[in-house]
């Protein structure tokens, strides 16, 4: 089932009222996630890759165009999909364990039952012994692990991951990058990973869709699967492919 | 090490203020209250006074029992405004048609004073208990009621983009992101009502009890006894600071996972 489409974009528009003008964020958006595959949206800065992400998790409406998931058009929330938020996604007042099992109390398990089902994977992304932990007092980096196995928890298929390292400082990046691609080995899920790092991308991704500034369109798709992990930031290939998108990215000056 | 110095000395000097500023006021009450014709009773006359009504309550009543009329009014009141301010607010600023709807209203009605209700409430509910717990209703309400619609409306998009991906319904969200997310608002407004409740409960004792810390100070002005209006007065401010303290721990406690709350 390896070639399978989960996910299907035809021709996503995202128009933004602005006071009397409008702005026109997506243009005509296309394209498809092969299930189990790790898709990079590679962008830069406020192009509308977020804004493309809420679309397919159903949090926003598109303009016009369609969202298909296992083949079947949807038009909102999906319980196959699930969401890796930016820092803030984790809820200050519960405690690691609670808010990993917070998909499944949403669902209406039982207190131990969830805790239970969490538990797996508090314990695959690394936060053994820090389940009665609240946010606060963890750091940035283990903030993310926790909205990671969240996401795992919740036991949908495609999950999609808007910018979780964005506000990492380098090192931490570097480890969740390794981290992130181990627990896909483990348990493998279709994946949509948006980003404005172009080393991360080429790190992370089976294939990248490179993207134009707003009005956000496709500027150009790069299949990785032939360069095998783990890949090396420095390994003469892996240099070739990041000049080449380099060259290719619009320069936003914000 | 010279600039450290003055800092622990800027640092005592700041724990000796507040004891400073105490002694002083002691100090200018006493040179108020001596001498010929004074106009207010010294700190002696409202201790000896103070003694003398454990001897000899007021209305029979003692000073605990004072206190705790007042204060149960204003929390009768109070529970009321919680019960009604709340999921009111809530509903105000989860939902927009409630809040186009109702708003406008509480925009008209907030800036009016509870004690401009008492002609009002005195028609309607007589001059008994519930006329004042209705005037401290009114007076509470407005807190509760605009500090939770705050809190609702401050909450983190985010945080609700949470619950709906994962799968969360309307009341799900109420219940468990928009609930916990605005209890601390919520708490704000509790603490400011109570100080509000505080002041409407003297008012409407004043106007007419038969127990309460409020109608001690009108027997007091009655029967020109201002040791016991002073006494009063200073009950009055201690359990102010009293309730004060109390909800701040409250509040630290259901809101433990927040760090800045001092």
């Amino acid at each position: 089932m390896e070639n399978r489409n989960k996910v299907e974009l035809h021709k996503i528009s995202k128009v933004f009222l602005n006071g009397d003008s409008c702005e026109a964020a997506i243009e005509e958006v296309s394209l498809s996630v092969k299930e189990n595959e790790f898709l990079v949206l590679l962008g830069p800065g406020e192009c509308g890759k977020s804004v493309l992400l809420n679309i397919v998790a159903g949090l926003m409406e598109a303009t016009s165009g369609e969202v298909y998931i296992n083949g079947e058009l949807c038009g909102g929330i999906h319980p196959e999909v699930g969401m890796v938020f930016q820092e803030l996604g984790v809820l200050p007042w519960l405690t690691v364990r609670d808010n990993v099992a917070l998909p499944e109390k949403f669902r209406g398990m039982s207190k131990k039952d969830r805790y239970a089902h969490g538990q797996e994977f508090i314990d695959l992304v690394g936060l053994h012994g820090f389940e009665k932990y609240y946010p606060h007092q963890l750091s940035g980096g283990m903030k993310q692990r926790v909205g990671i196995a969240r996401a795992y928890a919740s036991d949908s298929d495609i999950l999609l991951m808007d910018e979780p390292f964005g506000k990492l400082d380098a090192q931490t990046r570097y480890s969740m990058q390794d981290e992130i691609l181990k627990i896909w080995n483990q348990n493998k899920k279709t994946v949509i990973f948006v980003t404005n790092n172009i080393e991360e991308a080429v790190y992370l991704g089976d294939r990248i869709i490179l993207f134009t500034a707003a009005p956000m369109s496709v500027r150009r798709i790069y299949d990785l699967k032939d360069l095998p992990r783990p890949r090396n930031y420095t390994d003469e290939k892996f240099l070739q492919i990041r000049g080449e998108i380099n060259r290719h990215m619009d320069l936003v000056i914000q | 090490m010279k600039q450290r110095l003055q800092i622990t000395r800027y640092q005592i000097l700041l724990n000796i203020l507040p004891i400073l500023s105490i002694v002083l006021f002691a100090g200018l009450w006493i040179l108020v209250s001596s001498g010929e014709g004074h106009i207010i009773p010294s700190p002696g006359e409202v201790y000896d006074r103070a003694v003398r009504l454990f001897e000899k309550p007021i209305n029979h009543v003692s000073l605990g029992g004072h206190i705790w009329a007042s204060m149960k009014r204003v929390l009768n009141g109070l529970v009321f405004a919680c019960l009604t301010g709340i999921p009111l607010g809530l509903l105000m600023g989860w939902s927009k048609t409630a809040n186009s709807l109702l708003k406008p209203l509480f925009d008209l009605i907030r800036p009016i004073p509870a004690l401009a209700w008492i002609p009002l409430m005195t028609l309607w509910f007589g001059i008994g208990e519930s006329s004042k717990i209705a005037l401290i209703y009114l007076g509470t309400l407005m807190p509760v009621l605009v500090n939770t619609y705050a809190g609702v409306k401050m909450i983190p998009q985010l945080n609700i983009d949470v619950a709906r991906v994962f799968g969360a319904s309307q009341l799900q969200i109420v219940k468990d992101i928009v609930m916990p997310s605005a209890l601390s608002a919520i708490m704000a407004g509790i603490k400011t009502a109570v100080g509000t409740g505080w002041i409407v409960v003297l008012a409407a004792e004043m106007i007419s009890a038969d127990t309460g810390l409020g109608f001690m100070i009108i027997r007091g002005s009655n029967v020109a006894d201002l040791a016991l209006v002073i006494f009063a007065m200073l009950i009055i401010g201690l359990v102010g600071a009293f309730l004060s303290v109390l909800l701040t721990f409250a509040e630290r406690k259901l809101c433990s996972w927040k760090i800045e709350i001092k």
